[in-house]
């Protein structure tokens, strides 16, 4: 389970109500905050999913909310762009509702729903390589163009202007570094250095094996040391 | 040999991702090796910068709008049936398969039933291909597909019997035998009558149709030949059957009047006018023989006709 999910000890028919005065308040309900402090038990995914299978949106969307962050955060540090990220993570959630019936419980719903959403960033990293933009510029919600390793760097942002600089130009570096990696390479770095999954479970995603996914890392640390190395 | 092993693997100790053994090892040769100790910091540095890019969580913003959006699509949206799920994944149902190996085995003996029966039948239809078509017609067999005969080839009778010998196209040359009575035979006469660009075939089909006039479908090609048909000689057959029929059929009666009338060949108008005499004082064949005794073009018919107008008694 993702370190992020967080729990909901309430009846799935309540999470509607919930959720939307959660939304009309910008703030998590107390009633949800009330239960999970008390309680401290949730209702499990394998409820959820039999829920939702059997036509249960609320339940579905509880799963979502399970989910969303990383995916979000996932598909938008591979895409730089938070429109894509928006489009990635807003396909993933409806493929999965639509062919939630299809899911059988071989694996984890976790690894379900990530290898939908890393097809989904591989598509979109392979149509991004045909079009070979070199400099990993993005944009922005608002049509505005912005660096994505600037990105990086402005999360990390102190009151020192001059290492924000270094920071800038390091950010800028590794960006362009990444940016020589396959799009599977930098699938299985993105999944294994930033998200921390076990190679194991990268491989699962990727319907590949543990081998073959350590052997892919291998080579994108290669090639990013390389890169990194010819930058300075 | 060893720090082959060890710098190829350090990336993997770093990331956490060696088996507690091999971590040991590792860990063991790193302690004596100074060479492999400066890989572990060149790694270490790497993980390092590569890690200064560290992903920032999504702003709650864009997190919220993102929310919104799908929950409005879900509203729209509706689960997929079953059919939709074995589209989806095939490949779950080939995995089902390879791990049942009875399912597997039953499928493929299954399928190789079939495949050898559907060979047998096929090597079946090819010897039955090979033979001649003679098909030996009993009452117990369908009709022909009527658009199933491109033409009649040739009819001939076994003298003294109604045993009746027809050759016909299908798609190739069959051969049909049977009595005149059989349904098939006579489907076949009827079509010969009607359709066959062979006049002689015509000629026999019609002649053999006459030996069964009283049925309506046999008078009806009759008729058909007697109005249609292009060779002459076929028309008189025709007419020489149903001669039969003048009496009863008022329908058979208009038509021999028809060729009367009308018909271009003298011989066929003469034999007409010699069937209808005994039906003269019928109004409809009086109205035709006064006309032919007014105006005929050909003398001997307007003659003929006269003769039989005055031989009708007065009626007072």
């Amino acid at each position: 389970m993702p370190a992020d999910s967080y729990a909901v000890a309430i009846t799935v028919g309540d999470t509607i109500r919930a959720r939307r005065a959660e939304q009309q308040s910008g703030t998590q309900h107390p009633t949800i905050r009330g239960s999970l402090a008390a309680q401290g038990n949730r209702i499990d995914d394998t409820t959820l999913i039999r829920e939702a299978q059997q036509g249960n949106r609320a339940a579905f969307e509880v799963l979502v909310r399970h989910y969303d962050q990383s995916v979000l955060r996932l598909a938008l540090h591979l895409t730089g762009s938070e429109t894509d990220a928006q489009d990635i993570y807003q396909e993933a959630f409806l493929k999965a509702y639509k062919n939630l019936g299809s899911f059988r419980f071989e694996c984890s719903f976790y690894t379900w729903i990530y290898r939908i959403v890393t097809n989904l960033c591989l598509d979109h990293l392979r149509k991004r390589n045909v079009r070979k933009e070199d400099a990993p510029v993005a944009v922005d919600n608002s049509g505005e163009e912005y660096s994505l390793i600037e990105q990086f760097a402005d999360a990390r942002a102190g009151a020192n202007p001059e290492r924000d600089l270094m920071r800038r130009e390091l950010g800028s570096k590794i960006g362009a570094a990444l940016e020589r990696l396959t799009p599977r390479e930098r699938m299985v770095f993105e999944l294994k250095h930033y998200h921390g999954l076990k190679l194991r479970t990268v491989g699962e995603m990727l319907h590949t094996t543990e081998e073959t996914a350590k052997n892919t890392l291998f080579r994108a640390t290669q090639k990013l040391r390389t890169a990194l190395a010819e930058m300075r | 040999m060893k720090c082959d092993w060890v710098q190829q693997n350090i990336l993997f100790y770093v990331y956490n991702e060696l088996e507690d053994d091999a971590r040991y090892e590792v860990e063991q040769h790193l302690a004596r090796c100074p060479e492999c100790t400066n890989e572990l910091k060149v790694t270490r540095k790497f993980h390092a910068t590569m890690s200064q890019a560290q992903v920032a969580e999504p702003a709650p913003n864009l997190l919220a709008a993102s929310r919104m959006r799908l929950q409005e699509a879900l509203e729209t949206t509706s689960q997929g049936g079953w059919w939709r799920r074995l589209i989806f994944e095939p490949a779950t149902w080939l995995r089902q398969v390879r791990m049942s190996p009875a399912l597997a085995a039953a499928i493929f003996v299954v399928g190789f039933g079939g495949g050898i029966g559907a060979t047998y039948n096929y090597l079946g239809n090819r010897q039955s291909d090979n033979r001649p078509l003679v098909a030996d017609l009993s009452p117990k067999q369908s009709p022909i597909e009527a658009s199933a005969i491109t033409g009649i080839r040739s009819i001939s009778q076994d003298p003294g019997s109604n045993q009746v010998s027809i050759k016909y196209d299908t798609i190739s040359t069959q051969e049909a035998q049977g009595s005149l009575n059989d349904q098939q035979i006579q489907q076949l006469l009827l079509f010969a009558a009607r359709n066959n660009y062979n006049s002689g075939v015509r000629m026999d089909s019609v002649d053999l149709l006459t030996q069964q006039p009283n049925d309506t479908r046999v008078r009806e090609a009759l008729m058909y030949a007697l109005q249609n048909d292009t060779n002459p000689g076929v028309r008189l057959k025709a007419l020489d059957g149903l001669s039969g029929f003048i009496r009863q059929d008022a329908t058979v009666r208009d038509a021999v009047l028809r060729a009367l009338v009308s018909d271009a060949s003298q011989g066929v108008r003469l034999q007409a006018l010699r069937m209808v005499e005994p039906m003269k004082v019928d109004s409809n064949v009086h109205a035709v023989l006064a006309r032919l005794a007014q105006s005929d073009q050909n003398p001997s018919i307007r003659s003929q006709a006269q003769t039989m107008l005055a031989e009708i008694p007065e009626m007072d």
